[in-house]
């Protein structure tokens, strides 16, 4: 692909993709920022190869999530590739506009499923691409994601209305 | 997507939060790309600095090789030695071959 209509995709999805960084890197910002960078590096050195046109997103999405990883293990926040069904609990009081905390209390997986989902409107087979999984199973992680967000949010909303 | 409704006012919550944040500057890559005028300085380069730096090559002259020196008489009886530079000897007579005649 040549390189001019390469950068033409990346401007195209340069804003979703630093939203997405963001994300994968527990909204850290700096840290995204780094991210996108290696990303783009990584993409314009060519150790990433756009094939198929039409996923140029989930391409995007999928190198970014990757590299996230990569810098989070070398910050030492070590992150499993590996499912975690674990239910995280409400511990503290939360603001019930702190959207970033809510969505941080879900299991790994499933708050990428559900991220992509309703955020990035994508499809669940999209994000099965991204985090390079079976179908199944991301739709088991969008299924407990969602029955969890739904839990979490009327938590909070309770917390708020009652005062813990 | 049944009752999904709560996540969807969530996201979009969320988004509009997310508004308010400022995007990096897309990073302005410089390509290493070589055109054609690189290669041409280079090789216009090259060949004015061998003009330059070849030497010419002296034109060797033929040195002679042979020198001949003759004994004459002139008209007066008079022995004259004449001395001749040639690359070439037409003939040869050995020093030695009067003796062969004379003996």
């Amino acid at each position: 692909m040549k390189s001019g209509k390469l950068d033409h995709i990346l401007k195209t999805h340069h804003r979703d993709a630093y939203l997405w960084a963001r994300q994968c890197c527990s909204f850290d910002e700096e840290m995204a920022k780094d991210v996108l960078q290696q990303t783009y590096l990584k993409i314009l050195e060519g150790q990433a190869k756009l094939k198929d046109e039409s996923k140029a997103k989930t391409w995007l999405f999928s190198i970014i999530r990757y590299t996230a990883i990569d810098e989070l293990r070398k910050a030492g926040k070590v992150v499993s590739l590996m499912d975690s069904y674990d239910p995280i609990e409400i511990i503290e009081e939360i603001d019930g506009t702190n959207y970033e905390e809510i969505i941080k209390m879900l299991p790994e997986m499933q708050r990428e499923v559900i991220l992509m989902v309703f955020y990035h409107q994508m499809t669940i087979a999209q994000s099965a691409e991204i985090l390079q999984i079976g179908l199944g199973t991301a739709r088991t992680h969008y299924d407990r994601g969602k029955k969890k967000l739904k839990e979490l949010i009327t938590k909070v909303q309770i917390q708020e209305e009652y005062g813990k | 997507m049944e009752n999904d409704e709560q996540l969807e006012k969530f996201f979009a919550q969320m988004k509009k939060q997310d508004e308010q944040l400022e995007t990096p500057a897309f990073p302005e890559v410089k390509t290493r790309k070589f055109g054609f005028w690189i290669p041409a300085g280079i090789a216009a380069s090259m060949s004015l600095a061998f003009l330059f730096v070849q030497e010419p090559t002296p034109v060797e002259s033929v040195s002679p090789e042979v020198v001949i020196i003759t004994l004459q008489e002139d008209e007066h009886q008079n022995q004259q030695f004449t001395i001749e530079e040639s690359t070439f000897l037409d003939t040869w007579e050995s020093p030695t071959a009067s003796l062969l005649t004379e003996y």
